[in-house]
């Protein structure tokens, strides 16, 4: 439980892609004579500080508040809140393109377009097209969770009718872009991007299992939770081949797969 | 021959200044590590250029063991041109950037997938390469028309100074100076022309070569850049001062942080650098917001 209050602070706002990004400080390990490299990044120092309070109240962070010997620190968030906050701008516009373009650099260049900013700022994303996916992903996890906690459907259902009905919606955000989703899934495999990718998969995981009133504590935990993300995984791909109206199939091989274990 | 009267004559002018550097303190700048005026600079670096463009390429495959081709490929990769962008190659003059963009934008890769759209917008990709040398302006000319891009125009060559672009505010894709800032007089004045033209969501990347830290490397480099180069300079182009100045004007530049804190400063954000070969040389990138 206290997990997942965890993920819904960490989620919360703009604070969720600071989650998915690596620490900014830290030196990508190279050997040292060859030519691999290292990349640093420079903490930014405000540019207009009067204007910071309206970001600081919509970019919030999970750090703890503020001391007053912390203030250079807080600011500091403030310029990288605005690149998340650009970035994701683009990356929203993006997925209006992906069923056209697929998961890649044209579709955001294409979402930067319509936006109104230079294209170029495709080339800041760290992973490009794995940026998009994931995204959409975190995207739609926060849905997810808006619709549990919001969650009238989910009272008086058995913990295994809970989960049938969480990961259906989940599945069913997918579906527009079904067609592009075997793209989506061989970026998500790619050796760079597998581990955002399975934690992400983990995140969602988790959070189906607390909806449905998991409260093992022990190795059960990550039985649960391995058990379910195969079975998610294997309806996915079922998925990616269903032709029958509303995914009809899909949602009989879920029941069948469940039952199973 | 002629390379050695002027380089003789270049070598007597600046002990003149030097003598004089005295009365300057306040204007005084780097060359090297000589202290000249600032206003002289420019034209010092000028002339210096002036020396080493028809043998400049050759002398980087040398001293660089041909890595420098790599380098700015890689600089090329972290930009991600894309058709129809607009680009400014800053001190770029013979042209090495500014065909990898545009081999990169009109590459098969690109091509393969489209729909007249992108056939409009290829059209509408401009390159401008911006060098303060007209002499490495003309060698790149030249390069072009060996390539068989004379006749493209994405390409725009334009004479002009770092510290003062003749570009519109908000009018470049993409901002790129390779090998170039170190020779400017006033980085900072450079920096800030290059947020000026950018526009929102613009990218600034400068390609340099920077400081080494690793401990026997650095002392395997300085012996290389003091000893190995000027004699290199000396026997390939006939011209040892301006290949001395050019390793002592690296020692001068500001090390990866502090360039990187002048990016800031001038209102950049995101800004990363990436060394390679051990801090040989820097990539430095920042983004306009």
């Amino acid at each position: 439980m206290y997990r997942t209050v965890v993920n819904r602070i960490l989620l919360s706002g703009g604070g969720r892609r600071l989650l998915r990004q690596p620490d900014l400080r830290t030196v990508i390990s190279s050997s040292r004579f060859s030519t691999t490299t290292e990349t640093q990044t420079i903490p930014n120092r405000p540019l207009n500080p009067p204007d910071s309070s309206s970001l600081s109240s919509s970019s919030t962070s999970f750090q703890t508040p503020p001391a007053a010997g912390d203030v250079p620190r807080h600011e500091r968030k403030n310029p990288r809140a605005e690149y998340e906050g650009e970035q994701a701008r683009v990356l929203q516009a993006s997925l209006r393109h992906v069923l056209r373009l697929g998961w890649s650099e044209k579709a955001m260049i294409a979402g930067a377009k319509e936006v109104g900013i230079s294209p170029s700022i495709v080339g800041s994303f760290p992973r490009k097209e794995a940026a998009l996916v994931e995204f959409f992903m975190d995207d739609c996890l926060q849905r997810l969770i808006d619709r549990i906690d919001s969650g009238e459907e989910l009272q008086n259902s058995t913990p295994s009718q809970c989960i049938y009905k969480l990961v259906r919606i989940r599945l069913e955000m997918q579906a527009p872009y079904i067609s592009k989703w075997p793209q989506a899934l061989s970026i998500q495999a790619h050796p760079l991007n597998v581990s955002t990718s399975f934690k992400q998969r983990a995140m969602l995981v988790d959070e189906i299992w607390h909806a449905a009133g998991d409260e093992t504590s022990d190795l059960d935990w990550y039985v649960k939770r391995t058990v379910l993300g195969g079975i998610y995984s294997t309806t996915e791909i079922y998925m990616l081949t269903d032709s029958s109206p509303e995914f009809r199939d899909t949602w009989l091989f879920w029941i069948i797969g469940e039952r199973c274990f | 021959m002629a390379f050695r009267l002027v380089t003789r004559n270049l070598r007597n002018r600046i002990s003149f200044k030097l003598r004089s550097a005295s009365l300057l303190h306040s204007h005084a700048t780097s060359f090297g590590f000589k202290e000249v005026r600032e206003e002289d600079k420019s034209q010092m670096v000028g002339k210096v250029f002036s020396n080493v463009a028809s043998n400049y390429d050759l002398m980087n495959d040398f001293m660089s063991a041909g890595l420098h081709r790599l380098w700015k490929d890689r600089l090329v990769s972290k930009l991600s041109p894309f058709p129809g962008m607009k680009h400014l190659d800053v001190a770029g003059g013979t042209g090495d950037v500014a065909f990898r963009i545009l081999e990169s934008i009109n590459s098969i890769r690109h091509r393969a997938l489209q729909d007249t759209i992108n056939d409009d917008l290829r059209e509408e990709t401009r390159i401008y390469v911006c060098d303060i040398n007209q002499n490495m302006l003309n060698v790149g000319k030249n390069r072009a028309l060996e390539r068989g891009l004379g006749e493209d125009k994405s390409l725009v060559w334009v004479q002009g100074d770092a510290e003062t672009l003749s570009f519109e505010d908000n009018s470049m894709d993409g901002y790129s100076i390779a090998f170039g800032i170190r020779n400017v007089t006033h980085i900072e004045k450079a920096l800030t022309e290059a947020y000026r033209v950018l526009k929102r969501g613009g990218r600034f990347l400068c390609l340099e070569l920077s400081h080494v830290e690793i401990p026997v490397f650095k002392e395997l480099y300085d012996l290389y850049s003091f000893s190995v180069i000027p004699r290199l300079g000396e026997a390939v182009a006939g011209d040892r001062e301006s290949y001395q100045y050019l390793v002592e004007s690296i020692r001068r530049f500001p090390p990866q942080e502090r360039f990187a804190s002048m990016i800031v400063d001038a209102g950049f954000h995101k800004v990363e650098y990436e060394n390679l070969v051990g801090g040989v040389v820097a990539i430095h990138s920042g983004l306009k917001i």
